[in-house]
């Protein structure tokens, strides 16, 4: 963010991608693609590639940690060592991974039904396979249907989107490019019923107005990712035949 | 799969409050909590959730370890059921197999074990519990087709695990039972298992 370039990034109202200002990229979704985990999903989008892995409801481990009352959500988010062309050289805990982990947590805290698995845990690993920006939207998407394919109750589904500023010009889905030398970048995942905002984050500097815009926004491209998610699960019992797996 | 819809979690069911497994009600309405199919009169079916214990069910389970008191076993929950040796005078070891029947089920999950077996050594296998009354079939229809053809006999516990002797065809059984978990949301699954199985006897 904010890293000085001459790179522009919008030519005539196309981006680098060839992309208009609200396009999103190519997504592409498959559930149940790992046969040991109770619920998994493969999300390609764009460059991004991650793979999610449910486990649980589990015993807590370590026991003192565990609650009485409610299961708790643990997350691991991880870089692979090949993931990107710089930075994330190993896949070891680091403060950039342990903040998303953080972020991805907490939106599925405020999703799945806690309060029915007492004294239990519920490991969601999300480990990305290759970066292009947008990893923590893409881990959101792939544990939304990773839990729903596991069959843990939740109130709500959740679809991320991340949407932001580049050379004065409000876009939507940002890519690598976009994210290092565009002027904003935020991070959005809404609940697909109640529209809540389970994740906000902002790295840049927009007015008021730009935000409005821009939830908006983000909000829109969100339902079509939802769609997304839903074929995915959808095909898993449309076409048992053609199910991928790793 | 016609006429039948698939429900993601938080979509709603109906207008009215349900109170069924595997949904929530929020105000005067009642959402899905799981993946799950509606049907032309709106039934809901989960199609994938956890096990929940009930009363009367059958569970197989998997001795791992072995307590001054009696025996903890693997019944597919968070935590491990406990078997009393005072209940059960059966010497069991570890990795036994076992099946029981519910008894009393508290709040938090925890089971009461009644009429204990060991089950003599054969194969376990994991099979989604939401999906365990189409194994079953109406009135057991479904598995004792299954022993039937496989020749030995099969255990189904309600928490998920079953047991395949072996004497039965096992490889047979896997197979089918492959099958049966790919297509659980199929309507004339039996008809197409007992054709299936026909097949595979006159392929030998």
């Amino acid at each position: 963010m904010g890293q000085d370039s001459d790179i522009k990034l919008l030519v005539d109202g196309k981006r680098l991608d060839g992309r208009s200002q609200f396009d999103l990229r190519n997504i592409r979704i498959e559930a149940g693609i790992l046969h040991d985990a109770d619920g998994s999903a493969f999300v390609e989008w764009g460059k991004n590639k991650v793979i999610c892995g449910i486990y649980g409801p589990r015993e807590c481990i370590p026991r003192h940690e565990a609650s009485p009352y409610k299961a708790l959500v643990k997350c691991r988010y991880s870089m692979a060592p090949f993931s990107s062309l710089e930075e994330h050289s190993r896949s070891g805990p680091s403060r950039r991974s342990v903040e998303l982990s953080k972020v991805i947590r907490e939106v599925f805290e405020n999703l799945i039904i806690t309060e029915s698995f007492p004294r239990t845990q519920i490991n969601i690993f999300v480990d990305v396979l290759q970066s292009d920006g947008g990893t923590r939207t893409t881990c959101i998407t792939a544990a939304a249907v990773a839990l729903a394919n596991a069959g843990i109750p939740m109130r709500d589904m959740a679809s991320a989107v991340a949407v932001g500023k580049a050379d004065d010009i409000l876009i939507a889905d940002l890519a690598k490019e976009e994210d290092n030398f565009g002027q904003c970048d935020m991070p959005v995942a809404f609940s697909y019923r109640k529209k809540d905002i389970l994740l906000l984050q902002m790295d840049g500097l927009l007015t008021r107005e730009e935000i409005e815009t821009l939830l908006n926004e983000a909000e829109k491209a969100s339902d079509k990712v939802y769609a997304k998610q839903f074929d995915a699960l959808k095909k898993v019992y449309e076409s048992p035949e053609e199910n991928f797996k790793m | 799969m016609n006429n039948k819809r698939i429900v993601l979690p938080g979509e709603r069911i109906s207008d009215k409050k349900l109170f069924m497994p595997n949904t929530f009600v929020e105000g005067e309405e009642t959402f899905a909590a799981v993946i799950g199919m509606v049907d032309e009169e709106g039934k809901y079916i989960p199609l994938e959730s956890k096990y929940k214990p009930l009363q009367e069910d059958v569970l197989v389970g998997i001795v791992t370890d072995i307590r001054h008191a009696g025996y903890s076993v693997d019944i597919n929950l968070s935590s491990p059921g406990f078997i009393s040796s005072k209940d059960f005078r059966v010497q069991l070891e570890l990795g036994d197999i076992v099946s029981c029947k519910a008894g009393q089920v508290d709040e938090i999950g925890e089971v009461d074990f009644s009429e204990v077996k060991k089950l003599p050594p054969g194969k376990i296998i994991h099979f989604p519990p939401a999906k365990i009354p189409r194994l079953i079939g109406r009135k057991s229809s479904m598995i004792s087709l299954i022993r039937e053809h496989s020749g030995g006999d099969i255990v189904v516990g309600n928490n998920g695990y079953v047991w395949i002797s072996e004497a039965s065809n096992i490889p047979l059984v896997l197979k089918t039972i492959n099958i049966i978990i790919r297509k659980a949301h199929m309507s004339g699954l039996t008809d197409e298992i007992a054709q299936y199985l026909k097949n595979q006897k006159t392929g030998e």
